[in-house]
């Protein structure tokens, strides 16, 4: 059987920069992906950026690297230079300060998952609306009837509107969105009024209302409509966490998400070790350091061109194992969501996901103190090592610092999308998405809609990914 | 693009002072707005964070007390042929329609992000077209040199911006600086989507855009909301300046309503009308309460995300020298 390789450059509705090529072969009977290739074609080693700066830049500089997760490097970012000043102590202060990070930052998971599902995803499924840009795609088929059809085109222009007001709120106390000033070192720079408060809540109840009544529904029924690609995209099997949304001022705080991993095969979570974790390049654009390092002392050069490399994106490994990160693996992690893993199951996950954390932020909107400051002030610490662990949109992320001087040293970033679209490591193991997309039914070669419904389901997020590299 | 003719139009006529119109000029908008065969525009996106698009998006369509849905947004819309996060087709067929508008020629050119040049471009490739692999800097100097205007959008792709802060490892730089030609810029980390309408709107009317050193609009950058001579300072205009409104100076965060300038506020070296608004109420003018959001009204400081000399190497937490 002859084997087709295509090559999609760009991966459109995704974030960033993408390239995807796949081997297509017919195997008994049923022409499909043999084989995956995932480049990342941007690279702009962000971490250069924060060298010699005073810390508390940090929150600030990073939000930069994405303007769809924004708050959560802002948020890894905090939590991280909370822990490398000491700001600590169950105070009023700390507990505004947090109820205010999680408040902005579940706002942009709202509006994440709602441009994912709508904006990025569902073109893959139903016709796009018949003019540019929608128009020239790929053809997404005939399987719905065109009353469903017309549904998810409404649903669609409402979606536009809906993730637009989740900015809208997380502006109340975050200032403004993207890139949100109000993450800082100590908390958080709002002080919220009773107005505030009511602003937020009038958003929220309908963006609560938006996702219950139309977003998990949608989810839902395309999951059902295309029940095929609840087998599909698997890959690995393997889910990582770090967790988000802490609801408790103690050192070691209760999350809403729980960190932890479920290795291939399931069973229950397992404990996360970030010394466990390396980033391998054997297949990327850099130099390849004579071991495998702990993200703490992850070290990159760039090599480009290098023989046998094919991506800007590392390849994260957990004692060597390919992790797949977000929702689906922070819900399946918590307990939350008990299918398998697919395209659809991430869907699904995605959406009753965000769900449940709307309904969190009510308690924390209710929480909230009026006029209560919501910072902790600590001075720059002279030496000081820390790490920052939370969970964008798209899956875990990881900040690691190292202060000395009162600058900072070494600032290292992993990112979901590293994860999920690595690269082959060292012992030619697929990335996640590589792997999911072996064993894709291609009905065309010339338009292998399958292929992007695979990629998306993963929520990519490049400009993160490639953003995070070191230079020595 | 999700922006529908109509709901421009009401946009701009509701804001028809802060965007410059003059009275009659309305019906000249309605008659432009309403041409199905307007001008192309590609949005090409490089070294960049996609917060550009992300704050487009943000704006349009937003009128005080309507439902968060947006039903008629999509109608009439804008010809935007080429938008990598939009689109609805991928790869091949992706890249084709970008070189088709291409050739046609006569489209307004909108890039975000910043021109990374080092490893030969390749630190930033945005399609591949017959096996080939082309870079955003050869994109930008073909599309450049073919399109009837071209528009920076954000710092990254006016100035080089984040992107090319630092050491600056792959060599980046603002779009202007790259290719030498007559770019408006349109700055802010992210661009305040106000800013972009506006510059699409008067490239509609056929109009001159006035612009300052830095390539940017005059009107947007240099002149307060209403049109007037006025440098707009940020701190000059300040609700918190505490030489006009006797404001107390915030020693350290958590002061609500103080004045920042002590936290590292680039206030009064930053000229920009974001007293506008951020994610709020489209149409405010001067003289109008705030119905929408900015930095400031949070108690945090300006960081000067709309000038050359951002970020910079000095902290945001102290107080700015420039």
């Amino acid at each position: 059987m002859p084997v087709f390789t295509a090559a999609i450059d760009p991966v459109t509705r995704i974030e960033g920069h993408l390239k995807v090529e796949v081997k297509v072969e017919t195997v008994g009977g049923v022409q499909q992906v043999v084989d995956a290739f995932s480049t990342g074609t941007l690279f702009r080693g962000f971490e250069t950026i924060l060298e010699q700066r005073d810390p508390r830049d940090a929150p600030l500089i990073t939000s930069r690297i994405c303007g769809v997760c924004p708050t959560a490097h802002g948020m890894a970012a905090a939590l991280l230079l909370d822990r490398a000043f000491g700001v600590e102590g169950d105070t009023p202060a700390r507990t505004n300060g947090r109820l205010l990070r999680n408040l902005v930052h579940g706002a942009c998971y709202i509006e994440s998952a709602i441009l994912h599902f709508y904006l990025l995803s569902l073109p893959d499924f139903v016709a796009p609306l018949p003019m540019a840009p929608w128009i020239p795609a790929w053809n997404p088929g005939r399987r719905l009837d065109s009353g469903t059809a017309a549904q998810y085109a409404e649903h669609y222009k409402a979606a536009v509107g809906a993730r637009r007001d989740a900015h809208e709120m997380a502006a109340v106390f975050g200032g403004r969105l993207p890139h949100s000033p109000g993450y800082i070192v100590g908390g958080f720079t709002a002080v919220p009024s009773a107005e505030d408060i009511a602003a937020f809540g009038a958003h929220l109840e309908a963006l609560i209302g938006f996702t219950g009544s139309v977003y998990v529904p949608d989810a839902e029924r395309l999951a059902s409509l295309f029940a095929e690609y609840g087998r599909l995209g698997k890959g690995y099997g393997a889910l990582l966490a770090f967790g988000t949304f802490e609801l408790d001022n103690s050192a070691q705080p209760a999350l809403l998400f729980r960190r932890g991993r479920l290795p291939a095969g399931g069973g229950t979570a397992l404990d996360v070790d970030t010394s466990r974790v390396a980033e391998q390049v054997r297949h990327s654009w850099y130099v390849e350091p004579g071991a495998d390092l702990p993200p703490a002392q992850g070290t990159t050069k760039p090599q480009h061109p290098k023989a046998g490399a094919y991506s800007w994106l590392k390849a994260p490994r957990y004692e060597g194992v390919p992790y797949e990160a977000g929702p689906l693996a922070r819900m399946t992690v918590n307990g939350d969501y008990q299918g398998g893993v697919s395209v659809m199951d991430r869907h699904v996950a995605r959406a009753r996901e965000t769900l449940k954390i709307a309904r969190a932020m009510r308690q924390w909107l209710a929480q909230l103190v009026p006029g209560q400051p919501a910072y902790t002030h600590r001075p720059v610490p002279a030496t000081a090592q820390a790490e920052g662990l939370t969970e964008a949109p798209r899956g875990a992320l990881g900040h690691w610092i190292e202060v000395r001087d009162g600058r900072i040293a070494k600032y290292q970033i992993i990112t979901p999308t590293c994860w999920n679209l690595s690269p082959r490591d060292r012992n030619g193991q697929r990335g996640p998405l590589e792997q999911a997309l072996v064993g894709t039914p291609v009905a065309n070669i010339d338009q292998p809609i399958e292929v992007l419904r695979v990629i998306h389901s993963f929520d990519p997020c490049l400009d993160c990914a490639t953003h995070v590299t070191r230079l020595e | 693009m999700l922006i529908s003719r109509r709901r421009l139009l009401r946009y701009c006529l509701l804001s028809a002072g802060a965007l410059g119109l003059g009275p009659g000029e309305g019906w000249l908008l309605r008659r432009l707005l309403a041409n199905p065969s307007g001008p192309s525009v590609i949005w090409l996106i490089g070294s960049a964070c996609t917060g550009c698009s992300i704050s487009f998006l943000n704006r349009i369509s937003d009128v005080a007390g309507e439902p968060a849905t947006v039903t008629d947004v999509l109608a009439d819309s804008l010809n935007v042929l080429f938008h990598p996060t939009l689109m609805g087709s991928a790869g091949e067929t992706a890249a084709a329609t970008l070189e088709r508008v291409r050739d046609e020629g006569n489209f307004i050119l909108m890039l975000e992000g910043a021109v990374p040049t080092r490893f030969g471009g390749h630190a930033c490739v945005v399609y591949q077209r017959n096996g080939r692999a082309v870079t955003y800097q050869e994109a930008v100097q073909d599309l450049t040199a073919r399109a009837s205007k071209t528009l920076c959008v954000g710092t990254c792709a006016a100035f080089g911006g984040i992107s090319a802060a630092g050491s600056n490892p792959t060599g980046a730089m603002g779009v202007g600086q790259l290719t030498g030609r007559p770019v408006i810029s349109l700055s802010g980390c992210p661009v305040n989507p106000d800013w972009v309408v506006w510059a699409v709107v008067q490239l509609l009317l056929g109009r001159e855009i006035e612009l300052d050193e830095d390539r940017r609009p005059m009107a947007l950058y240099n002149r307060d909301l209403g049109g007037g001579a006025a440098e707009p300072i940020l701190h000059d205009k300040c609700p918190r300046n505490p030489g006009l409104h006797g404001t107390p100076v915030a020693v350290s965060f958590g002061e609500d309503g103080h004045c920042l300038e002590n936290l590292g506020c680039r206030g009064p070296h930053t000229k920009a009308r974001c007293d506008g608004c951020w994610n709020g109420i489209a149409g405010n003018v001067a003289g109008q309460p705030h119905a929408g959001r900015w930095c400031i009204g949070v108690n945090a400081p300006c960081h000067g995300c709309v000038e050359k000399t951002f970020p910079g190497l000095q902290s945001f937490f102290e107080p700015y020298v420039p």
